[in-house]
């Protein structure tokens, strides 16, 4: 057996697997790499069947063109030349902004800057964003503010060496199991363990305090405990008045949350808030650990600088066993950030509205590159709606099933003069596609990934791809000579070397240094080892910022006529819009339909039964789903995936938009109940 | 049969069993583990830690077709190998692995499939000074076609089987009384852990609480990886793919850990909690298997306790109940 080491395409931890492959040259299994720092010979068990969509029948194996409604097979010039003319053609009869870029966080870095540096240099727009936007712009947006960078500040290794974790708004044994494994560990060596979350999740059972606040009550509850660290005296001085400033605003902000005010807010206890405060602020090394019960809100970007505002407060920066670890979703989201993959930035976030950043890619590249930001894809779907981007090409990403109201954005997509789909399977949105072209997976190409710690680590090659598929880099390539601009990569190493001497952070990255355990950004030069820790001695920024924030509820929240609370997200077995895991034996056996969380003494208000399907509708659609009866959910609140089609969370998701940061707010909206 | 190898002539004896059978030899991997892999393919790695990926994957793949149907009907069956396999590097465990999952697709009705890639192949165990830092690696019970044993720089060839023997002709003759002081030193090393025994006989004894089991079960985030990793594992569930008319079915490695391992269509589950699922892994090991085959399930080649995110592989779970009810009386 053939093993190929490769890094896992499901979430950001960024384990490392082998990849088998048997004697015909098939993916026959997955080891775990025993010394990885990341996976250190274990796995999830998506990792574990990680091989086994890769050569599932529904592979896209042919280019397809949309004629007389149905899509048909053409050959790669044919498909290449009619994206390109298509583009072409909108950007010069309508100009470059009426055309929109949709990248991935599941292509590689170099995908993702080549896709950036197509729209940016080949079409003339900055319209370019990725799935960030729907999971962590929040935290890229309130990070920078607060600290100069977005991503997480510590390191995976810290777990072992922190003496507090506070999990709010991420159920990480699911969704980042190897990472919620390692918070079980430290519990079990006895670190003490706080989350925040209205549902009962695993770790919930290993906390020291389980806080069940309402959905979108964040700030109030973070406020609240800042306000009692102050009020007992439990800030760190010495580092807010070295390492710090604006704190006087933080103060006077926090001083209207009081624990009653909280309470009431929150749903919470006022014993509650004061513990949460004192056990915290008591720990020496706490490290504040969140994901998309964060972001995910009408005001995610408050929520993210409310919790640098409590890291700061009391001086969990900077150290080992400290930090604010935003978890990021994807296996490369982090990387298709860095690559600029974003409306208003090149590739290390370096603006695109600042003359010397624009000036240094317009010379690296030949071409004259435009200057005001482009839209974000939440407003680019609405903008489609309306008529005003007319040709949207997407890498990887499946709005229809993941982006909130699926009924806008089948309206946004519908209405387009030409969309353009490059994926692994026929998604429910490259089903609307007028080209598909056909994509090589994450075992069929080489390429480099970002992981949510900042490592920089490779995906190799271990088999061909089907059919006619080719590696998005190779078709990126095609598209940008087409364009006329320089693209003469014979690798993902070669677009390494460009990425490389244009982006500080990725300064010394290389591929021969990639062997073996990776690098950590920032690592600016060859000589660099990497940085596990962010803001050592000062912040990106200099002086870390705090961010005074106000409580502002959700956009919608239940009333009479829509009495309760949806709660959208991920389970364990399944990925997002299960194009991968829904095609893997285990994973679909252990979970096959889509289904609605509901508290028992709901379920016996509204005369529901388990198993019983029942309709669910918000303000903006209704989907039929079997009910789930659990003690996970709170009372009055349900909660539904969104990795099923047939039963789509997103039909019913509210796209109130958090003003900063364009994020929906996916955690809440209101809905009605009625069995079939 | 005792014969003494230069370890050249060791190099030849690979070389030569190449020629006649698919050998897989321990190789040293990127990230510093081995793992077997064929002869030739990367550096033979002759002592270190216990090869990660479990040798029984060999004759029992994680996917393995069994067959396929063609749009006519027709029933095609896999073609057999060109060569059948062998394994070279295989510790006293790992045969004690092998041993297990052959009893268990041997009995009637034997497992074709098994059949086809075991039967015709080649154990060769690698024993004596050749585990981490060339640490002393209990001898085989014999349980394989060959043996090479590193003892002081040395290497030893012992053939078991007739296959094994015939392998071994040309070389000299080795020194039988370094062979019994070998079988010495083996002795100890290779009973199994005594805490499996006494954790065995907490659970026949029915001794361990349910709530034991319910605190376990909170700690697995449902990995499979304790299933997967382990020699003696030998459940599968069918998958059925079709390309364009033809349908393949293959089978693919299943866990007792998962909720829809017991599942019945009615939506019944015998196994319907975490709590009774661990139960059933740890008990199917320590106690089932004993009652069936007079010996533990488990070879305590300890794959499953490095796998485990959490901590609760076979023999911490052993551990942990063993210090908990294990009485002094």
């Amino acid at each position: 057996m053939k093993a190929t080491l490769t890094t896992c395409p499901y979430c950001g931890t960024g384990c490392n697997f082998y990849l088998l492959t048997d004697v015909e040259g098939r993916l026959a299994g997955v080891e775990p790499a025993g010394n990885h720092p990341a996976s250190r010979g274990q796995l999830c068990i998506k990792g574990w069947n990680a091989h086994a969509f890769v050569d599932h029948p529904d592979r896209l194996k042919s280019p397809l063109v949309r004629k007389d409604g149905e899509l048909h097979p053409v050959d790669w010039p044919t498909a290449l030349e009619l994206v390109h003319e298509k583009l072409s053609r909108i950007a010069a009869d309508h100009g470059p902004d009426s055309l929109m870029f949709l990248s991935s966080a599941k292509a590689s870095n170099e995908e993702n800057f080549l896709l950036m540096k197509l729209a940016r240099a080949g079409y003339g727009t900055n319209n370019i964003d990725h799935c960030a936007r729907l999971c962590h712009s929040s935290t890229v947006t309130g990070l920078v503010e607060t600290l100069g960078s977005g991503a997480m500040t510590n390191s995976l290794s810290c777990f072992a060496e922190t003496g507090l974790i506070f999990v709010i708004g991420s159920n990480t044994t699911e969704q980042h199991p190897l990472v919620g494994s390692r918070i079980l560990q430290a519990v079990e060596r006895g670190a003490k363990l706080m989350v925040a979350d209205s549902r009962k999740i695993r770790l919930s059972h290993h906390a020291d305090l389980h806080l069940r606040h309402r959905n979108g009550s964040d700030v109030a509850l973070l406020n609240g405990m800042m306000r009692q660290i102050l009020v007992e005296g439990l800030e760190d001085r010495g580092f807010i008045a070295e390492r710090t400033e604006n704190f006087a605003a933080l103060r006077d902000s926090v001083q209207a949350f009081t624990p009653e005010t909280v309470a009431r807010i929150t749903g919470l206890m006022p014993e509650q808030v004061l513990a949460a405060a004192r056990l915290f602020a008591h720990a020496d090394k706490a490290m504040l650990v969140y994901a998309m019960g964060i972001t995910q809100h009408s005001h995610g970007v408050d929520n993210v600088r409310a919790i640098s505002n409590l890291a700061l407060l009391t001086g969990n920066l900077g150290r080992p066993g400290t930090g604010i670890n935003p978890l990021r979703g994807q296996n490369n989201v982090q990387g298709a950030c860095d690559m600029g993959a974003l409306p208003d930035v090149y590739s290390g976030y370096q603006k695109v509205a600042e003359p010397a950043c624009r000036e240094k890619f317009s010379a690296a590249w030949g071409v004259d590159l435009p200057q005001a930001p482009g839209m974000m894809s939440t407003h680019a779907i609405e903008a489609a709606a309306e008529g005003q981007v007319l040709g949207m090409l997407i890498l990887g990403e499946n709005p229809i099933v993941s982006d909130a109201n699926q009924a806008l954005v089948r309206k946004a997509l519908e209405r387009l003069d030409t969309l353009i789909v490059m994926d692994i399977f026929l998604t429910e949105t490259a089903r609307l596609a007028d080209i598909v072209l056909p994509a090589a997976c994450y075992a069929e190409r080489d390429g480099s990934y970002t992981s949510t710690e900042r490592r920089v680590q490779l995906g190799r090659k271990a088999v061909e791809p089907p059919g006619a598929a080719r590696a998005d880099w190779q078709v990126l390539v095609e598209l940008l000579q087409r364009c006329g601009v320089r693209a003469n990569y014979h690798s993902p190493a070669e677009i390494m070397l460009e990425i490389a001497g244009l982006t500080p952070s990725y300064g010394g990255v290389n591929y021969a240094r990639l062997e073996g355990e990776g690098l950590q950004w920032p690592c600016p030069d060859a000589t660099h080892h990497g940085t596990p820790v962010l803001h050592g001695e000062e912040c990106s920024r200099g002086k870390g910022y705090f961010s005074p924030v106000d409580y502002h509820p959700p956009a919608e929240l239940p009333d009479t006529e829509y009495p309760l609370l949806l709660n959208t997200g991920r389970t364990y077995f399944h990925w997002h819009t299960g194009s991968m895991t829904r095609r893997t034996h285990l994973l679909d056996r252990e979970e096959r339909h889509a289904f609605v969380e509901i508290n028992p003494e709901d379920a016996t208000q509204y005369r529901i039964t388990a198993e019983q399907k029942l309709k669910i509708t918000s303000r903006r659609g209704t989907i039929t789903v079997a009910a789930q009866l659990t003690d996970r959910v709170p009372r009055g609140q349900v909660f539904v995936p969104f990795h099923f089609a047939e039963g789509a969370a997103n039909v019913l998701t509210n796209n109130a938009l958090d003003p900063e940061s364009g994020i929906p707010e996916f955690k809440v909206c209101a809905v009605r109940i009625e069995p079939c | 049969m005792l014969k003494q190898l230069e370890l050249a002539e060791l190099h030849q004896l690979l070389e030569r069993l190449a020629m006649d059978y698919r050998l897989q030899v321990p190789q040293l991997l990127a990230d510093g583990t081995r793992q077997l892999a064929p002869y030739g393919d990367g550096e033979l790695s002759l002592h270190g830690p216990v090869v990660q990926r479990k040798p029984t994957a060999y004759f029992f793949p994680q996917t393995e077709r069994l067959l396929t149907v063609h749009a006519d009907g027709a029933v095609e069956l896999p073609l057999p190998a060109d060569k059948p396999l062998a394994l070279f590097g295989l510790n006293r465990s790992d045969l004690a692995g092998i041993a297990f999952l052959d009893r268990f697709f041997s009995a009637v009705p034997a497992d074709d499939v098994y059949s086809r890639n075991r039967d015709g192949s080649l154990l060769l165990a690698l024993t004596g000074e050749v585990g981490p830092d060339q640490a002393f690696l209990p001898l085989s019970a014999g349980d394989c076609d060959l043996e090479i044993i590193r003892t002081n720089g040395r290497w030893l060839a012992l053939g078991h089987s007739g296959k094994g023997k015939m392998q071994l002709h040309d070389f000299v003759d080795g020194e039988t009384e370094l062979l019994t002081a070998l079988r010495q030193c083996s002795e100890g090393l290779a009973e199994p852990l005594n805490i499996l025994r006494q954790a065995s006989q907490l659970l026949i004894n029915d001794q361990v609480p349910e709530q034991f089991w319910s605190e376990i079960a909170d700690r697995c985030i449902l990995c499979s990886g304790c299933n997967l990793a382990c020699p003696t594992c030998s459940c599968f569930c069918i998958q059925d793919r079709t390309y364009d008319k033809v349908t393949e079915r293959s089978r693919v490695w299943d866990s007792c850990q998962l909720d829809a391992f017991m599942r019945e269509a009615s939506g019944h589950n015998p196994l319907g909690t975490e709590a009774l699922r661990t139960r059933r892994r740890i008990h199917h090991k320590l106690a089932a298997d004993v009652e069936r085959w007079g010996e533990l399930g488990c070879i305590a080649c300890g794959r499953c306790d490095r796998t485990c995110p959490t901590g609760i592989g076979i023999i911490a779970v052993a551990e942990e109940l063993v210090s908990r009810y294990q009485t002094n009386e």
